[in-house]
């Protein structure tokens, strides 16, 4: 074990201790930067320390609560199971989660890694992580601003599948045609997962969907189901292209409020305390992932049973004596996700909307626009628009024929607001951005309402 | 007056940033008006009627996307689009729209892919990619507010020709090219622009300007005032942070 390992551990440890000390909020990924200044192959050398191998989780909507099934899923084996933090999932942050577990000798004290990894950084992990199993779980329109487009990044993942070490195994959504398509010229076969189900579909794309042409001809996809955005079962009519036969299909989807599903998994029922298609999605992959690693399908099913919501995913806490429910969305499709099934599965009445335009939310607003806010007008008694481009909001709502409140851009206001509008005993939607999630959370834990989120 | 009429060309594929947000916002506020309006979706293929429509709009696209519909453009759509801009209506075309309405697109390696030449402009593949929100000052369109808010994410560089005027001066971003502080191109009913975000929405003194153009053939002269508080105040609240800036 080199001398500089252990070097940029302690440095990275000492760091972290640092700003939680200070209160800089959960220190997730400064120790991270620290010790890769110190030692720039610190994680490619702590994550040979594993013994069991590590898994990293990626795509567009869904890395968090699906890293945390895969974690307790692994933890169950049992195991010690290294992960890093949720929305910390560049390199630094999955540094960052290593540093923390590791002992000063430079040692790693985990026999798994599970890592959420953002889809421009899939290279740059799987070369230092060489892991057993990456998981792709689908590719949505985001944050365009950021990373450019999305062929390129369907192209960026399918290198770095490429690089996947002999043994490993690509786990993939076959139920998206870009990853479908990428899936289909590795060398290796990976492990197709998808729904079939074709009751609990739609029969139509939604506007934000965006892969709607045959990747090999041009012509316009056509879809006997639409789950998720435009994840579902596509075929071209001209026979070219079609969605890959499933080795995990999940059958006979059953939703119940914001926090059950339940579903078949190739003959194993499979139920979580999660709600919502695109959760189904979710713990399909993650069951996937953990038949490729080898285990046994009742196992599985037992832990997936034990995850519930991640952090300010679908939180849910009660204050003044009305309930809430904390919903995070970044982009069209897991907007209309959550729009939909708080009104469908929650008959939800009354929201908080936050829309920020800082780096992690991506500063371009204009997807809101393709946001199906029309969903609220028939049903809908109470919107209060907040968030730094609160505003812009309230216009798209204007424009959606949905009565809203004055826009409120201090979350601290707007949530004022909303109690006031708010009888005891309701039921209030909390729907924010990535960064108006931290804020609003923060603004909560001040309050006494919830408990911050690094001693969770 | 009978039905306004929207015409969205290519709405599957050339549709990445928002641009659902200028459509409803042209027809919504046609219909708050006591109009009747209408969208009329224009795909691949051969559609009839295009004479009826009074404001045309084409988005942007991802690459893959706008080589799709490259062909369809050249072959089946000039010639009828060409037609009804000299018959009075308008085009508002954003982003790749925008470049399409050009002599050419000029990409990294010299090759040079022939545009609708509506207007004299073209453009270059540029290294640099410019991304970010923009104002543009137009007061020489005599609008109130006199400036434009909108967000950019090009890498082309388009240059207009000695002609042809400007859509207006950037006073925060980089708009047509990065170089010459101009942004966009207004040509009588014919608009192009890099601003997406959704232009119209937060800019409705654009999208009232560019709906009397397209109605000035149909005798409309005038158009009955909305209260436009909410747009305007988002616009002002983008515009000073945006300014605020750069100084
Ligand atoms: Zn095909």
């Amino acid at each position: 074990m080199p001398v500089r390992t252990a070097l940029a551990v302690v440095a990275g440890k000492a760091t972290g201790s640092l700003s939680r000390l200070t209160g800089r909020g959960g220190g997730t990924t400064f120790p991270g930067d620290v010790a890769r200044y110190v030692d720039p192959q610190v994680l490619r050398r702590l994550a040979r320390d594993l013994k069991g191998g590590a898994v990293i989780v990626t795509g567009t909507n869904g890395k968090t609560t699906t890293s945390r099934l895969v974690h307790a899923v692994l933890e169950g084996i049992p195991a010690r199971v290294v992960a890093n933090r949720a929305g910390a999932n560049l390199i630094y942050g999955a540094t960052a989660a290593a540093i923390a577990v590791a002992g000063v000798d430079g040692r790693l004290r985990a026999d798994w890694g599970v890592f959420e990894i953002d889809e421009a950084t899939l290279p740059a992990a799987v070369d230092e992580i060489q892991p057993r199993a990456v998981l792709v779980l689908n590719l949505f329109r985001d944050q365009l601003d950021r990373y450019g487009e999305l062929e390129l990044m369907a192209r960026t993942i399918q290198r770095a599948l490429e690089q996947l070490p002999e043994q490993s195994v690509a786990v993939l959504n076959a139920d998206d045609p870009r990853i479908g398509e990428l899936g289909s010229h590795l060398r290796r076969k990976p492990l197709w997962f998808g729904l079939d189900d074709r009751g609990a579909g739609a029969q139509s794309l939604p506007h934000a969907a965006d892969a709607r042409t045959c990747p090999r001809c041009g012509a316009t996809l056509v879809f006997d189901a639409v789950y998720v955005g435009h994840d579902g079962e596509y075929r071209c009519p001209n026979g070219d292209f079609a969605r890959p036969a499933l080795d995990i299909a999940g059958r006979h989807l059953r939703l119940e409020g914001l926090d059950w599903l339940g579903l078949n998994l190739d003959g194993q029922i499979v139920e979580a305390r999660l709600g919502g298609t695109y959760n189904a999605y979710n713990v399909t992959a993650a069951y996937a992932v953990g038949r490729a690693l080898g285990l046994e399908p009742a196992y599985i099913a037992e832990r997936l049973k034990t995850v519930a919501a991640a952090f300010g995913r679908q939180e849910r806490f009660e204050a003044t004596g009305r309930r809430f429910t904390i919903l995070l969305a970044k982009n069209p499709t897991g907007f209309n996700s959550v729009l939909r099934d708080s009104i469908e599965l929650a008959r939800g009445k009354r929201y908080l909307i936050a829309l920020n335009d800082r780096i992690a939310d991506g500063t371009d607003v204009s997807w809101i626009w393709d946001v199906d806010f029309e969903l609220l007008k028939p049903s809908v008694q109470i919107v209060v628009p907040s968030g730094d481009r609160a505003h812009d909001l309230a216009v798209r709502l204007k424009y959606a024929g949905v009565k809203a409140e004055a826009p409120q851009a201090d979350l601290g206001r707007a949530l004022d607001r909303l109690l006031e509008l708010t009888p005891e005993g309701e039921h209030a939607f909390l729907l924010c951005t990535y960064t108006a999630m931290l804020d609003l959370r923060a603004l909560l834990v001040r309050r006494g309402w919830l408990r911050p989120y690094w001693s969770t | 007056m009978t039905t306004f009429t929207v015409g969205w060309l290519y709405p599957d594929l050339m549709n990445i940033y928002g641009d659902r947000g200028n459509i409803l916002t042209l027809v919504e506020r046609a219909r708050w008006r006591g109009f009747s309006a209408n969208v009329m979706e224009l795909g691949k293929g051969v559609h009839h009627g295009l004479e009826d429509v009074d404001v045309f709009f084409f988005g942007g696209g991802q690459d893959r996307e706008q080589a799709l519909v490259y062909d369809d453009l050249l072959e089946l759509k000039a010639e009828p689009l060409t037609r009804a801009l000299a018959g009075g209506a308008a085009l508002l075309a954003v982003c790749g729209g925008y470049q399409l309405l050009g002599h050419y697109y000029q990409t990294a390696q010299g090759e040079r892919f022939p545009g609708l030449g509506l207007l004299d402009l073209h453009t270059e593949a540029g290294a640099r990619r410019c991304i970010g929100n923009v104002v543009v000052d137009v007061s020489g369109l005599g609008l109130e507010p006199s400036t434009l808010i909108g967000f950019e994410n090009h890498s082309g560089r388009t240059f207009l020709g000695p002609q042809l005027t400007p859509l207006g001066r950037v006073m925060a971003g980089s708009g047509n090219n990065g170089e010459d502080g101009t942004e966009g191109v207004a040509a009588g009913n014919i608009f192009g622009t890099y601003l997406h975000g959704s232009l119209l929405p937060k800019n409705p003194h654009l999208a009232d300007h560019i709906t009397t153009a397209a109605l000035q053939r149909r005798g409309v002269r005038s158009l009955p005032v909305l209260d436009d508080a909410l747009e305007l105040e988002a616009h002002r609240r983008v515009r000073d942070r945006e300014l605020a800036g750069r100084r």
